[in-house]
């Protein structure tokens, strides 16, 4: 999906005035001409002129004939936009989950179902996700010693 | 001396010789799988290296990254996909040979020139980082604000073709290294009460996101795509690569001298190099009408282009802090994780890290040689590793890293996030480089600036009073104002004309 670059150029603009009224709460420091708010005011005004420009060349393309928004060619393919879409589930179920659940059932729930929605055969797929999921546990947590969520594993253990 | 003694003790230790070996062959494998980069492979090894001491992490990147550029060659000629966008220029001439039935030859000679251009990069990296870094030792924040300034300028002017995206981008990410508490008050600014953002967009999770996940989101909705690997056998692929020495050797130097000289602007690394040499390798040739049959000569400058490219990048990365390319960028986060802040005196009171780096330099560069050649003759079977099995692995790594740079699920979350827009600014056509120069250097940049301002209270030519400070500040604003020039005069307003990048 590509929004015209008016869209975008808007949301900038959007965004640089929501951030400059922000710095109006910071303080200013005695005796100090410049204060914590000076850069991102700069940086702000510079996004609004960039985001100001954008509108106009998205303006003219749209007189021009460009749609809104651009559909890209691959996002027309249903399974390939639901395998975009079943990566942000999985990401965002994994964000969700991790404490509750823990690290282990998350990683092998996540590996079998994209190996076996990009088309592994299902017996490689458990075998992979079983091996992948272990080996990754096995580097961080024993080796690097990274404090991965047990989750139910608390319980059983 | 004394440092140097030092150093080789660091490095020759069974342990980080072990590191180097294992990340070596990591980064040949990386950076023949197609898709994956060097950058990315950067990336998936902080995590590791972040709990290593600073030699072995320095060692498994620097290692790591010259074999995944020279692996990226492997995949050109045998598929006619290159493996890391540094091999993009030449891929087609590459493939072509292998059509003509010079497979053999067109590997050696990447192999070779690979290792001889990464010589030529670390040989002019420890000739000019020392001597640079004396200059640098006299810096005041006048210099090194129009220092970070002339980077950020660098990284537009060198890789966006739309100049107005690339700014759009760099200011994008000045912006949001602005979260956190801020470098010259110690004030926390758009925190909004949360505590982890106090201290500010985490790095390298940023960094996995925006060049690992949205990498990966892409390559897993074409997860079905293959290319068909060239069926000729590999012989003796050493066989007249001394020919084409002798005969090309300008073109070795040549190429070599650009790469380094790309590698240490801000911004541009090996794949702008490779781009930029192949062009002139063209424009100046005796024969360039058999530019595009299968000629070895672009190769020859392309190829030792973006390997002394990774030397040269580690210049200003080492001397003042500022990346001279997206690897150094990762390697400026991992240094300030270490402690050791890049900059001159790094050169004073830790030489042997300096040293150390330079002798690893030389050592993944020798090491090249034989794992090059047993990643060439095994190019067939490294090909043959499913997407769709390695794909969710290394997301699955992704993860579980940036969950470890935080040890908590924070880390996770800002990699998501930051994939995301790094993801949906590609989509639009914003150069991703830049907002990750400006979230690298935002905090030098603004606390310089603050300082400055604060030192010349109101009387702005105290920024170009001191002869360096003048110099640099001209040479920024007359960049800028050549692109405003050209961009309202409707020209190309960058160089990237010059490099129709990927």
């Amino acid at each position: 999906m590509r929004a015209n670059d008016a869209i975008a150029g808007l949301v900038l603009i959007i965004l640089s005035i929501v951030m400059i009224a922000l710095t109006a709460s910071f303080p200013d420091f005695p005796g100090q001409k410049y204060g914590p708010s000076l850069f991102p005011r700069i940086l702000g005004a510079g996004l609004i002129v960039c985001g100001g420009i954008l509108m106009r060349n998205g303006l003219t393309a749209r007189r021009l004939g460009a749609p809104w928004i651009e559909i890209a060619p691959w996002a027309k393919e249903p399974r390939r936009l639901a395998t975009f879409v079943l990566v942000l589930v999985l990401l965002l179920l994994y964000i969700f989950a991790a404490e509750t659940v823990g690290f282990i059932p998350l990683a092998l729930l996540f590996l079998v179902t994209l190996f076996v929605w990009l088309g592994v055969r299902p017996w490689i797929a458990a075998a992979t996700a079983i091996a992948g999921t272990f080996t990754i546990y096995w580097f961080f947590a024993t080796l690097l010693r990274v404090p991965l969520p047990r989750g139910w594993l608390n319980s059983i253990l | 001396m004394d440092a140097l003694l030092t150093a080789s003790r660091l490095i020759f230790d069974p342990y980080v010789l072990w590191v180097i070996t294992a990340s070596a062959a990591f980064g040949m494998f990386v950076g023949a799988m197609p898709g994956l980069t060097a950058t990315m492979a950067t990336a998936l090894l902080v995590p590791v290296t972040f709990f290593m001491d600073p030699v072995p992490a320095l060692g498994a990147i620097v290692t790591a990254t010259a074999m995944a550029i020279f692996a990226g060659d492997i995949p050109a000629a045998l598929l006619r996909i290159p493996g890391t966008p540094a091999s993009a220029a030449y891929t087609d001439e590459s493939y072509a040979m292998s059509k003509k039935g010079q497979l053999d030859l067109n590997l050696g000679v990447n192999l070779v020139f690979s290792v001889l251009g990464g010589f030529v990069g670390v040989a002019i990296l420890i000739v000019c980082a020392p001597a640079l870094a004396e200059v640098a030792i006299n810096f005041s924040s006048f210099e090194y604000f129009w220092l970070a300034l002339l980077g950020l300028t660098c990284a537009v002017f060198m890789t966006s073709d739309v100049p107005l995206k690339g700014i759009t981008s760099l200011l994008f990410g000045l912006a949001i290294n602005c979260i956190g508490i801020d470098p010259a008050a110690g004030y926390p600014r758009f925190t909004f009460g949360s505590v982890e953002l106090l201290q500010g967009i985490s790095f390298i999770p940023a960094m996995i996101g925006m060049f690992a996940l949205s990498e990966l989101l892409r390559g897993m909705v074409h997860a079905d795509a293959t290319g068909a690997v060239i069926a000729q056998e590999i012989g003796n692929i050493f066989s007249g690569v001394f020919g084409v020495f002798k005969r090309y050797w300008f073109n070795f130097l040549r190429g070599s001298a650009i790469g380094v000289l790309i590698g240490a602007l801000p911004g541009a690394g090996a794949d702008i190099a490779a781009w930029i040499s192949f062009a002139i390798s063209k424009r100046f040739s005796k024969e360039p009408e058999k530019f595009g049959t299968g000629h070895i000569e672009g190769i020859v400058d392309a190829t030792s282009a973006n390997n002394s490219a990774l030397g040269g990048a580690w210049i200003p990365a080492l001397v003042f802090g500022i990346p001279g390319d997206s690897i150094t960028a990762i390697v400026i986060g991992v240094l300030y994780m270490k402690g050791m802040n890049p900059g001159p005196t790094v050169f004073l009171q830790n030489p042997q890290f300096i040293y150390a780096v330079f002798l690893i330099f030389i050592l993944a560069n020798v090491l090249m040689l034989p794992l090059g050649w047993i990643a060439i003759k095994g190019g067939k079977q490294l090909l043959r590793v499913p997407r769709n099995v390695l794909l969710p692995v290394i997301l699955m790594f992704c993860l579980v890293g940036s969950y470890a740079m935080t040890n908590s699920i924070y880390g996770v979350i800002m990699m998501v996030v930051m994939g995301l827009i790094g993801w949906l600014m590609e989509e639009h056509g914003f150069p991703i480089a830049p907002a990750i120069l400006g979230l690298v250097l935002g905090e030098m940049l603004e606390q310089n600036f603050m300082t400055s301002m604060i030192k010349a209270d109101g009387a702005f030519i105290m920024f170009f009073e001191r002869p360096i400070a003048a110099t640099l500040g001209v040479l920024t604003l007359l960049i800028w104002g050549t692109m405003l020039w050209r961009g309202i005069r409707g020209r190309p307003a960058t160089l990237s004309a010059a490099a129709p990048g990927p």
